[in-house]
């Protein structure tokens, strides 16, 4: 038997052991491997970093717990940021499961920067809808959430004060598994009440919305745990994604050792089969 | 020099006058912090307020604009805020409905109520003092019937549905639509024929979404097709599916193409069959319906999501021609490596259309073809003009 | 201690998840099966809680908003599903569902995916990267242009028009792995640093 053949019926278990060491390994002993930072997420920071302080910055958390290695650090780094710019945060969600996880993110921020809620940042919940509650945001906030998460009403929250829809967030990011998420945004947000659009998403969706990034509807974008790892490089603050990125680096390279073993054997096969 | 820095220096001169005055002067001039203390002098407020029902929009809206403080950047160059006052009556009582910062010269007033006049005043404050403009005349907000802003967009829109209104009335009218063939659809008799040679199965999943999704009835008709040929081959045909009207509808479709071909009393309803609506729940009933029969081919028509490599992988692991076909862009990747002859995205609709020849299906792709023709021309003209440094033309398809 | 409960459960059904990749055993059923479970079980309380009380029910029954009555009509006609007789009274509210939803779509994917996506591609010559976006734009576009042979100059467009989505799909898959070792390099850090306390 060739060794190509030999190694088409290897025992997927060995390369699931294989990858399952790759990671484990790494996250063991780290190796503090370099990050590159993306143009993408470069864009991204310079978005929140050039508003002014005060500014209101809408954050939807449009995803759940099945996408959290990847969302959840990079929007702790993207609240970081607003809060250490001193920007005026409001996080709302088009997913109800994202609800908690974006809360979690808030009191996780709001401890290291000193802010309080309600004059910072508020969390006004979920609420279904999806394109529609976008579209009617873009007419008035209050009128679709009469009350935050907490149960307070809007006009008993400072941070309200002055935001009547879309047209007064200077930035909506949106951290996006799928659908509803940053192509609804762009579209309705976006499209129809020309806010400024940016955000983060799995990295299984981050090609499609490239598109977006190059045609300017969106300000910005980090695509999967190496967009938040990207994030905390550029926050000079190494989270949960920086730390997975060594795991990240080390698992690609043996994929790419299996993928190039597989087909040399494959090509050396059919050369002799030829 | 702003009438506030020259009232100002008036001030100065007059507390000059007394030598104490100016050492005292001189100290705070030191300390940095004279002005402050000296400004009793309001801001000069802002010029020419002018309030405007906003246009293009659908009500609820009023739009201000103004001229700066001239002592907002230029002149004493302390102005901090603009204070936007709103009254339903001249004489007031204006009340703050929002602060903006210095350099503000315009204000959208997204909460009025439509056909309600209101007043505005524009006041500017320096953190010490503040002063008013004279109020606005008297407006209100409406809803205007059309957005000259997006006129750009309703002629593509109208353009685009013309295009297929057209093709499919003349479709109907029983007029050749012309639609090349799809190089995966070759396979399709390729496969079949393989099944019959080996005397197995063949498979037909026809994604995971109900029938309001478009993919799925463009799944269904190639359905049609395939069971056309399993029915002239004497072939075995298996439909495991996910939802309950997919299935109703795919008996329907596979039942229709046992009688065309002839062959009526070879159709039974178990052909197809219902397993879960679950995705995983579906993807692994699949997978075990697959490693017991062991189909010689497989063809996934219609939408998937992550279940589709699971599926994939396993019929490729049992040795089957496997052919896809879906509009998923995230899960085409995923079929092309694991399956031998793959739709991509739009395809899969043409492909339909190709086989079914239904009208509204043919006029679609024929019109979004004219679509396709018209953004060709349109990037063609547009690049070489960009080339040549004429921008005006992009700016045509600035949208609003 | 409640948390220490919490972490234990998750890191075991995380545990019985895994075990499938041995192979498939009652363990990972369970697993399987408490998830579809918990998650169906999660969705029904949150619809009710969060969809159906504040936007039906409240507004209608506590604060008079009768024009509700009609959604709660198209609702109750959507129900119908389950009874195949007159399943078919539940298209009525597909179609309605399906019309709103392609007027709200019509115009607004035209304007983000297509009209925005065009101007975004008048670029000029000047720059390598622009040509490769301009090249690839077309080409696929005439790939995907069905109402003439693939032949000739057509058929030569067409096929670099295939090439350039074969690395678009390269680059998903790409993506994809990456999206997949993401996931599971977080299930480690639960199970080596929540659970174990072996991460610092």
């Amino acid at each position: 038997m060739g060794m190509g053949k030999k190694l088409s019926q290897i025992d997927r278990r060995i390369i699931f052991l294989v990858i399952g060491l790759a990671v484990a390994l790494p996250l063991l002993f780290p190796i503090g491997l370099q990050i590159r930072v993306s143009e993408p997420a470069q864009r991204m920071y310079k978005a929140i970093d050039q508003l002014p302080p005060g500014s209101k910055v809408l954050i939807s958390f449009d995803y759940d717990p099945t996408t959290m290695p990847e969302l959840y650090p990079m929007n702790i780094a993207l609240v970081r940021h607003c809060f250490a710019k001193d920007l005026k945060v409001i996080g709302m969600a088009l997913w109800p499961t994202g609800v908690p996880l974006g809360e979690e993110a808030f009191e996780i921020a709001a401890k290291d920067y000193g802010k309080s809620y309600g004059q910072d940042y508020v969390n006004l919940g979920y609420k279904a809808g999806d394109i529609v509650l976008i579209s009617n945001l873009g007419k008035s906030i209050p009128q679709q959430f009469p009350i935050d998460f907490r149960g307070t009403p809007l006009e008993e929250l400072p941070i309200m004060k002055g935001v009547r829809s879309l047209k007064n967030i200077d930035l909506v990011i949106d951290l996006s598994a799928g659908f509803p998420g940053i192509v609804e945004w762009t579209m309705i947000a976006g499209g129809r009440h020309h806010v400024k659009v940016g955000g983060g998403c799995t990295a299984v969706s981050a090609p499609s919305y490239y598109p977006y990034l190059q045609s300017k509807q969106i300000v910005g974008l980090l695509g999967g745990m190496k967009g938040a790892a990207e994030y905390e490089t550029l926050m000079n603050a190494r989270g949960a994604a920086a730390g997975g990125m060594d795991a990240q680096s080390i698992a690609h390279l043996v994929i790419i050792l299996f993928i190039f073993i597989g087909n040399l054997f494959m090509f050396l096969g059919n050369k002799g089969k030829a | 020099m702003s009438e506030k820095l020259r009232r100002k220096g008036r001030g100065c001169r007059k507390g000059g006058l007394i030598p104490l005055a100016a050492f005292i002067f001189f100290l705070f001039l030191w300390d940095g912090a004279w002005a402050e203390d000296l400004d009793t002098l309001p801001p000069s407020p802002p010029r020419e307020v002018t309030a405007f029902d906003t246009p293009n929009d659908a009500g609820g809206s009023i739009t201000l604009t103004w001229r700066k403080s001239t002592d907002d950047g230029t002149g004493a160059g302390d102005v901090t805020a603009y204070i936007i006052l709103r009254a339903e009556r001249k004489e007031g009582p204006y009340k703050e409905i929002t602060k903006l910062p210095a350099g503000a010269v315009r204000y959208e007033d997204t909460t009025t109520k439509d056909g309600v006049d209101y007043f505005y005043k524009v006041s500017v404050s320096d953190g010490v003092n503040i002063s008013e403009s004279p109020p606005s005349q008297a407006v209100h907000s409406k809803a205007q019937w059309f957005n000259f802003k997006r006129l750009n967009m309703l002629l593509a829109g109208f353009i685009l549905s013309l295009g297929i209104v057209y093709f499919i009335s003349r479709a109907r009218a029983g007029k050749e639509l012309y639609i090349r063939k799809i190089a995966g659809l070759d396979a399709v008799n390729e496969a079949v024929g393989r099944a019959t040679e080996m005397g197995r199965k063949v498979f037909f999943i026809p994604g995971i979404l109900d029938l309001d999704d478009v993919q799925t009835i463009a799944g269904l008709s190639i359905l049609g097709q395939v069971a056309k040929l399993t029915a002239e081959y004497g072939t075995k045909l298996e439909v495991p599916v996910c939802r309950s009207v997919v299935m109703v509808t795919a008996r329907e479709t596979v039942k229709e193409a046992y009688l065309d071909s002839g062959h009526p009393d070879a159709y039974n309803d178990e052909i197809v069959h219902y397993l879960t609506d679950d995705q995983f729940g579906y993807a692994a009933g699949v997978d075990g319906l697959m490693l017991r029969e062991k189909p010689a081919a497989i063809f996934y028509q219609g939408a998937f999501y992550a279940e589709s490599l699971i599926l994939a992988e396993t019929g490729f692991s049992v040795g089957a021609i496997q052919i896809a076909g879906t509009a998923m862009p995230s899960q085409l990747p995923f079929f092309i490596t694991a399956c031998d002859y793959t739709l991509i995205g739009e395809e899969l609709f043409a492909a339909s259309a190709y086989l079914s020849r239904e009208p509204r299906a043919l006029g679609s792709i024929k019109g979004q073809d004219l679509g396709k023709a018209i953004i060709l021309f349109i990037l063609g003209l547009g690049v070489v003009l960009e080339t040549l440094g004429i921008t005006g033309f992009s700016q045509l398809f600035t949208t609003q | 201690m409640a948390d220490t409960i919490g972490i234990w459960v998750a890191a075991l059904l995380t545990l019985f998840i895994f075990s499938f990749l041995y192979k498939d055993n009652p363990l990972y059923k369970m697993a399987e099966h408490l998830f579809i479970g918990v998650s169906a079980g999660y969705w029904v309380s949150y619809l009710y809680q969060n969809v159906f009380k504040p936007n039906l029910y409240n507004p209608l029954f506590h604060q008079g908003k009768l024009l509700l009555i009609i959604p709660l009509i198209l609702g109750l006609m959507m129900v119908m599903r389950l009874f195949p007789k007159i399943g078919w009274i539940s298209r009525w509210s597909i179609a309605f569902i399906v019309g709103i939803t392609s007027g709200y779509y019509l115009i607004t994917y035209l304007q983000t995916n297509a009209v925005d996506q065009v101007r975004a591609s008048l670029l000029n010559f000047s720059q390598i990267n622009n040509i490769i976006l301009v090249v690839g734009v077309l080409s696929g576009l005439i790939y995907f242009f069905f109402s003439a042979e693939h032949r000739g100059v057509l058929g030569g467009t067409a096929k670099l028009g295939i090439w350039f989505l074969m690395v678009a799909f390269g680059a998903s898959f790409g993506y994809t792995v990456m999206a997949r070792i993401s996931l599971l390099i977080g299930r480690m850090q639960f199970l080596l640093g929540d659970w174990l306390g072996l991460l610092h």
